[in-house]
This record gives structure tokens, C-alpha cells and sequence, in this order.
């Protein structure tokens, strides 16, 4: 997959990117990014840290 | 229970990174919770949660191997993990952490706020340096955590995470009117929190485990005003959920109402909806099928895997 590929793949589907062009240099520079999603443990309907 | 928000919304972003590449951690916030007073502070609870959003995700799609799970209270087994936090903390004014509040769900300014809270937002960020990540994704709600990393770690030299904002699924009961409660200064950020907050009502969101018939029933019941595109919890499924990969769809209707139609993008899907061409039955119908389907294999993985999901119903609502 060429970075353009990866960029379409990884901002689809988001409202907001802080920066695109941050993302796009990462992509060009690194085949295996690390990236995370934290969760609140919580059985409740509503949470903090994520949805 | 987990929601088709975390499950699907968050599920499939996680993919979309794991197949471009991304070594993805999934990060299981005990602590955080447990100062967010989930399960009234119970970490044993708390954990019992955290094992099975393993199991969610999972079923999901997101392969065991394919993902790593790290636990928040393992990472703060780390001392240097402590230095992070701490030296976030000098980076920003106690006014600015408490303003972050509201990515825990609660409101600014509030009387009752513990003084743990204000180790939250610091935590947060300590998280993403200390985990060396590049990308940190979130439900746009949590802005304000990411927007703090970056300025604490511009300032202390660490780098800058780049920050993915994914949209916070409305309830099926759509936006609440007034949108009550001081999340965010940003009068549109506030009504999307405020309405995430709101999912208190009964049945105003699909769970990951739901039968056909349940989701059915919770689908027929939602807000989908003929023609009315704002605030439309069914449109906004579509648009979502569903063309998230801008592929055309075929929208099931009986010969009697015109028969099946092809929708190009979702931007058609709301033209038709908006001119009358389509009827929220129509669209109603639908989504439940598209719904229905995409949960099956969670519901598959839980019929053979039953013990996490009977653990949750042990351990009661948080």
C-alpha cells in the first residue's frame, strides 16, 4: 500500500485530523506507526476517554 | 454493555489502522476509571469490564494477536511513567486541566469535582508519551486531552502525537433540544457531548449483542422524521456506519413500495430521503437488516465464549 493509500485509509470515516500534514509526513516515514485508543472500563451507556 | 459507538465506530477505525500498517495498542484505562468513579472506584469491576472489551473487540474482527492490550495501573508500575505525569502537570495551569474535565463526561466548573480528577487529563497525555505512540484516536469529545498532549509535548521536547477525532454516534432518540450542560466552550461540541451523555434513556442505543428482533424494535421506535435530515439518528447511521467505505448499496424495498434501489453515495441516500423519494420505513428497515448482519459474528463469538458476557451481568451496570 503507497502512503497515499494509507492516508485515505486512516482519516476515512474521522471529523477531525490534528494535522493532516503531520499524518502524511508519519506515513512517509514509517511503515509501522504506533497508535493507540484508550477505553474507560465501564459497563455504563455513557463514558469518558472514548466512544 | 458495549455500544455499536465503541464497537463499530471505534472497531472499524481500528482496523483501518491495523491494515495500514499501524501497530495498534488497545489501552484499557483502570485507573482512569477508577478515579472517573466507574463502579463506584471498584477496580475489580472495573477489570472484569476492561477483559471484556477484549472480548468485544475480538469478536469485532480485531484479531488477539493483530492488537496489544495494555492496562493503565501496568504502565503506572513504571516510574518513569509517574516523572510524565508530573512533568505534564508543570506544563499547564491548574485552570486549563480543570477546563479538560469534560473529557471525563463531566461538566466544567463543577463544585463537586474530586481533586483526583485533576490527575486525568495529565495521565492521558503521560499515556500517549510514555506508550511512544505517533497517532492517539478518539472520540472527538476527547479534543481537549489531545490538544494538551501536544502543547505539553511541544514544550517538553517529546514530540507531538497526531490526533484522530472519530464522530460520536447519536442516540436512536436523536439530538435532545436544548442541549443541557457546560461541556464545551463550542456551542456544536457541547450539544454532541451533551447528547452522548444523555444515552441514559432506555433503549436509545444499539448494543453490540442485540438480536435481530431487539435492534428491530429499538430501530422502529427512533426518531426519523420523513424528510428531516438534522438531528436524524438513522440518516446519520447511514452516513456513518454504512458508506463509510463510499461504496454504492442496495437498498431492499417490497415491489408494492417500487421495489429495490441502488444508492450511489449517502449523499443520494439524503436527496431521496429529502424529496420523499425514499420513506424512513424504507430506511428504517434497512439499516436493522445492515445492522443486524454486521453484529452477527459477535453474536456468534458470544454463544460459544458466554462467560464474559454473563461476568458483566454479575458485576451489574457501572
Amino acid at each position: 500500500m503507497d502512503p497515499n493509500e494509507r492516508m485515505e485509509l486512516t482519516t476515512r470515516g474521522t471529523v477531525e485530523v490534528i494535522q493532516s500534514v503531520e499524518l502524511k509526513r508519519l506515513l512517509e516515514e514509517k511503515n509501522d506507526p504506533r497508535a493507540y485508543w484508550g477505553f474507560e472500563c465501564s459497563g455504563k451507556k455513557a463514558q469518558a476517554f472514548t466512544e | 454493555m458495549m455500544h455499536i459507538g465503541q464497537g463499530l465506530v471505534c472497531g472499524d477505525k481500528i482496523q483501518d489502522l491495523i491494515r495500514s500498517g499501524f501497530q495498534f495498542t488497545i489501552f484499557l484505562a483502570d485507573y482512569h476509571s477508577m478515579i472517573n468513579n466507574k463502579y463506584g472506584g471498584d477496580l475489580g469491576k472495573i477489570r472484569t469490564t476492561g477483559e471484556y472489551f477484549q472480548h468485544c473487540f475480538t469478536s469485532l474482527g480485531i484479531a488477539r494477536e493483530r492488537a496489544e492490550y495494555i492496562w493503565a495501573s501496568d504502565l503506572a508500575n513504571r516510574k518513569e511513567y509517574w516523572e510524565k505525569v508530573l512533568r505534564v502537570a508543570r506544563t499547564v495551569s491548574t485552570q486549563r486541566v480543570l477546563r479538560a474535565i469534560p473529557i471525563m463526561g463531566r461538566e466544567m466548573m463543577a463544585k463537586d469535582t474530586e481533586a483526583a480528577a485533576i490527575f486525568y487529563p495529565c495521565m492521558q497525555a503521560a499515556d500517549i508519551f510514555e506508550m511512544r505512540l505517533d497517532v492517539a484516536c478518539a472520540g472527538i469529545d476527547q479534543r481537549k486531552a489531545h490538544i494538551l498532549a501536544r502543547e505539553a509535548g511541544e514544550k517538553l521536547n517529546w514530540g507531538k502525537p497526531v490526533s484522530l477525532h472519530t464522530p460520536i454516534l447519536m442516540g436512536l432518540h436523536g439530538i435532545p433540544e436544548a442541549s443541557i450542560g457546560n461541556y464545551d466552550e463550542d456551542p456544536k461540541l457541547n450539544q454532541v457531548i451533551a447528547a452522548k451523555m444523555s444515552k441514559s434513556k432506555p433503549e436509545d442505543n444499539i448494543l453490540i449483542h442485540d438480536e435481530p428482533e431487539v435492534i428491530d424494535r429499538k430501530i422502529q421506535r427512533a426518531f426519523c422524521p420523513a424528510g428531516i435530515v438534522d438531528g436524524n439518528p438513522i440518516l446519520e447511521y447511514f452516513r456513518i456506519l454504512v458508506f463509510r467505505e463510499n461504496k454504492p448499496l442496495r437498498l431492499e424495498r417490497h415491489p408494492k413500495y417500487g421495489g429495490d434501489v441502488e444508492i450511489e453515495s449517502y449523499q443520494q441516500l439524503e436527496k431521496s430521503f429529502t424529496s420523499g423519494e425514499l420513506h424512513p420505513k424504507d430506511l428504517k428497515a434497512n439499516i436493522s437488516r445492515i445492522l443486524s448482519k454486521r453484529l452477527a459474528p459477535v453474536r456468534e463469538y458470544f454463544r460459544k465464549h458466554p462467560r464474559p458476557l454473563e461476568e458483566m451481568r454479575r458485576i451489574g451496570s457501572a
